[in-house]
């Protein structure tokens, strides 16, 4: 909850004085040359070992000599979260590494994703049809978070909310609800869940076992699995 | 679109109504495309007869088509030897939907319920035969039934609800390529099942009585004075034409049927209806209603093929004269009217809309795969399902996690299921140069995943049949136990028997609906509004 409360966890440090890289053995020398040429990509242990050709041991002594030095610093790679992976100091790890935005210590900050969009919906609920550039603007105003959002951000949670079909993306047509805003634009609103709170309505055949039984594809009329011996079936016909 | 499933659904539909002969046949027919006597004789092993007696009834109830091809090579073959018999996939499936023609029928015109009934029952009857249907039913003396049979008729003939029965062996002009040979229907190459459909359509085309003969009986009222009767209004000549026709065809008894075709067409727009209602509001539910409703009067007049674009007044006209309507404003129309996305165009001063059901049935087919998504593999696929068949492409897949928050090491594993399922397309591109040398690209592809579904629904309703069956053996043993093995009283009993019948019914009923959704309502006859 860091982002919603605290000061924003993201602000670039400044880099560390070099004073330290002057008390360098050989081994850390050439070590850090190369992790701090991958810039904000950082280097995987294994590639560092095939880049300098050397010894697994050294390598191990080395970068833990260069971490106490806080010339390096060992980020989470979210493409592959075992990979022990580093990078320099003065360096912010980029968005490949990271993962983005959403992602904090390699994992999707699902907490904040969800609160940033429940706190969308409510916006557009409240505005029954709202733009992009309305929503941004509510979010600002509103100064329920400390980070600032770029319209790209606030675009990615709309999106994704437009997926998980909690609201509906339409155009304006200068008419009723839409007359404030201009013809053709985007604009957003809440999902009609036709009646049913929540969900959308279930379809015909997601009502049925068959239709959500995961071994429909196994089951034939005199096969092992049958409609006749079916356990789903059974459970469903219950009374 | 036959499908496996497909076949097997209307196999166990044929053996439910006809018994295990019937069903053999019907069988090798839907399986291997039209085939001559002697082939379905060699392939079922039945005996001539038993093949012979098995066309009969299903050409009685509409479930196979004769046709025959134009000789070329001249010889002097009896055209017997070259009949062909076709499998009607679409008329077998209607089987399971006479409740709903009933329902729709009683709806408009009650007292043509029973008249209806017994043509669904008998497949096709002749007017004579529906008077003496009548006659049985009721006390009434001989007159009185010949009226009411014919005043009822008439009107299900106006209402397209009955047609006169197709021709019975037409005759196709040029061989159709490929024709004898066996043909396997319902294997996943879709160009193999369009060309058969051609081959259906075509002889459906042959077969079927001129327009102006279609919804119309011409009677001989005892005194040899032909009296016609139409809809359409604009074929005096015509009609004079064919009453000399009818005189030398030896007073030829004409043959009527219930007409699949106008009831799938209610049923469409229905669906499309109650789908704008869950999906937008009532409002535009009942601008739509409104206009297919003028459509529909329209089209009574005009034969169109088309849509016709409806004028604001007119639509607002059809609205005020529904119950329901009366309340809405000009303006409350027009809005609805952009809901439902129709196209406004300009003519002259009068704006004119016309409705696209192709988009709403396309909506609805969306929403029903949605849902089964979202039940059967949760809340992550159903969000990445959606981004994939909103944008329709390939999408990699660290870019569907991106955008669907879904976390980077749960989404392959997600999306390789549905593609094991058949609901995803997945390709594979391999870079040379980069560490991270492979990608997967995922993809929506809408012809093969409908199939698919279809497939599945086929399959489900089968599945749901067979259980209908199964429970009613199950009951019968339960009543042959002696009493001290009895678990449950015989009031529990009944009501559970009776519980377990509603649900799968009214399952099998929801579950052919969405059945239609994906197989009958893109049938191009069904595409003009
Ligand atoms: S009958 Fe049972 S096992 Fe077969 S598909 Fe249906 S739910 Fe699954």
């Amino acid at each position: 909850m860091s982002r919603l409360q605290g000061p924003s966890s993201h602000k670039r440090k400044q880099p560390e004085p070099n004073s330290a890289s002057g008390s360098l053995t050989e081994h850390e020398r050439i070590l850090y040359h190369v992790i701090k040429s991958k810039q904000n990509m950082g280097i995987w242990t294994r590639d560092m070992k095939w880049e300098t050709k050397l010894p697994d041991y050294v390598v191990v002594k080395s970068l833990k000599s260069l971490q106490a030095k806080k010339l390096i610093k060992e980020v989470v790679n979210v493409q592959n979260k075992g990979r022990k992976h580093y990078i320099a100091a003065e360096f912010e790890p980029s968005k490949e590494i990271t993962g983005g935005t959403w992602y904090a210590g390699g994992n999707l900050d699902t907490e904040f994703i969800n609160f940033l969009q429940k706190h969308c919906v409510k916006i557009i609920y409240e505005q029954k049809v709202a733009t992009l550039e309305g929503i941004l603007d509510t979010i600002r105003r509103s100064r329920a978070f400390n980070v600032e959002f770029t319209p790209q951000q606030i675009e990615e949670i709309v999106n994704a909310l437009v997926l998980d079909n909690e609201i509906t993306e339409v155009e304006s047509n200068g008419m009723g609800e839409f007359d404030s805003i201009p013809v053709g634009t985007v604009c957003y609103m809440c999902t009609n869940k036709g009646g049913r709170k929540g969900e959308p309505k279930i379809g015909a055949m997601a009502s049925i076992p068959c239709g959500v039984c995961p071994q429909i594809s196994l089951c034939t009329p005199d096969g092992i699995i049958s409609p006749q011996t079916c356990v789903h079936f059974t459970k469903w016909l219950d009374f | 679109m036959v499908t496996q499933y497909g076949i097997k659904l209307g196999v166990h539909l044929m053996t439910n109504q006809f018994g295990n002969i019937v069903a053999k046949v019907c069988e090798s027919l839907l399986r291997r495309g039209p085939l001559t006597l002697q082939l379905i004789v060699r392939f079922t092993e039945l005996t001539p007869q038993q093949v012979k007696s098995s066309l009969l009834i299903l050409i009685q109830h509409n479930c196979v088509q004769a046709f025959s091809l134009e000789q070329q090579d001249g010889l002097e073959d009896g055209p017997k030897a070259n009949t062909q018999y076709l499998a009607l996939f679409n008329n077998i499936l209607h089987r399971m939907r006479f409740s709903k023609f009933l329902k729709i029928v009683s709806s408009e015109f009650d007292e043509c319920k029973e008249l209806l009934e017994g043509l669904l029952q008998h497949g096709r009857l002749t007017l004579k035969q529906m008077v003496e249907r009548e006659r049985e039913k009721s006390s009434k003396k001989d007159g009185n039934c010949e009226d009411i049979v014919q005043e009822n008729l008439l009107k299900l003939l106006a209402a397209r609800y009955v047609e006169r029965c197709p021709i019975h062996e037409p005759v196709l002009a040029t061989p159709v390529k490929d024709e004898t040979t066996a043909k396997r229907r319902g294997a996943k190459s879709s160009k193999r099942n369009e060309e058969s459909e051609t081959i259906e359509q075509r002889v459906l085309g042959a077969a079927a009585p001129m327009d102006a003969q279609r919804f119309s009986i011409i009677t001989n009222t005892g005194s040899n004075v032909s009296r016609e009767t139409s809809v359409g209004e604009k074929r005096k000549y015509d009609a004079l034409e064919l009453d000399r026709e009818s005189a030398v065809e030896e007073e030829e008894v004409v043959l009527l049927r219930a007409n699949f075709e106008e009831f799938m067409c209610r049923l469409r727009h229905k669906a499309c209806i109650e789908n704008v209602r869950t999906r937008l509001d009532d409002g535009a539910s009942i601008v739509l209603r409104a206009m297919l409703e003028a459509v529909r009067s329209l089209e009574k007049r005009v034969k169109t093929e088309k849509s016709v674009p409806l004028s604001l007044n007119t639509i607002f006209e059809e609205v005020m004269n529904s119950e329901e309507g009366r309340g809405m404003t000009l303006d409350r129309v027009r809005a609805s009217l952009v809901q439902l996305g129709c196209s406004s165009s300009a003519r002259g001063t009068d704006e004119s809309y016309s409705i696209d059901l192709k988009k709403i049935v396309e909506l609805a087919q969306n929403d029903e795969v949605e849902s089964i998504v979202l039940k059967r593999y949760g809340r992550n696929a159903y969000k990445m399902f959606r981004l994939l068949s909103k944008t329709g492409c390939l999408v990699e897949t660290e870019k569907i996690s991106d955008t669907t928050f879904v976390e980077k090491k749960e989404a392959p594993k997600m999306l390789f299921k549905l593609w094991s399922d058949g609901y995803l397309h997945m390709e594979k591109i391999t870079v040379a140069a980069a560490r991270q040398s492979q990608f997967l690209l995922w993809k929506v592809n809408k012809p093969s995943l409908q199939e698919h579904v279809l497939d599945e629904m086929f399959h489900a309703a089968l599945n749901l049949s067979k259980r209908v069956a199964y429970e009613r053996e199950k009951e019968k043993e339960l009543i042959n136990l002696p009493a001290d093995k009895q678990v449950m009283s015989r009031e529990e009993r009944h009501k559970r028997r009776r519980n377990v019948a509603f649900v799968l019914e009214s399952s099998l009923r929801e579950l052919d609906d969405a059945v239609m959704l994906f197989h009958d309502f893109e049938e191009p006859s069904l595409l003009k509004a």
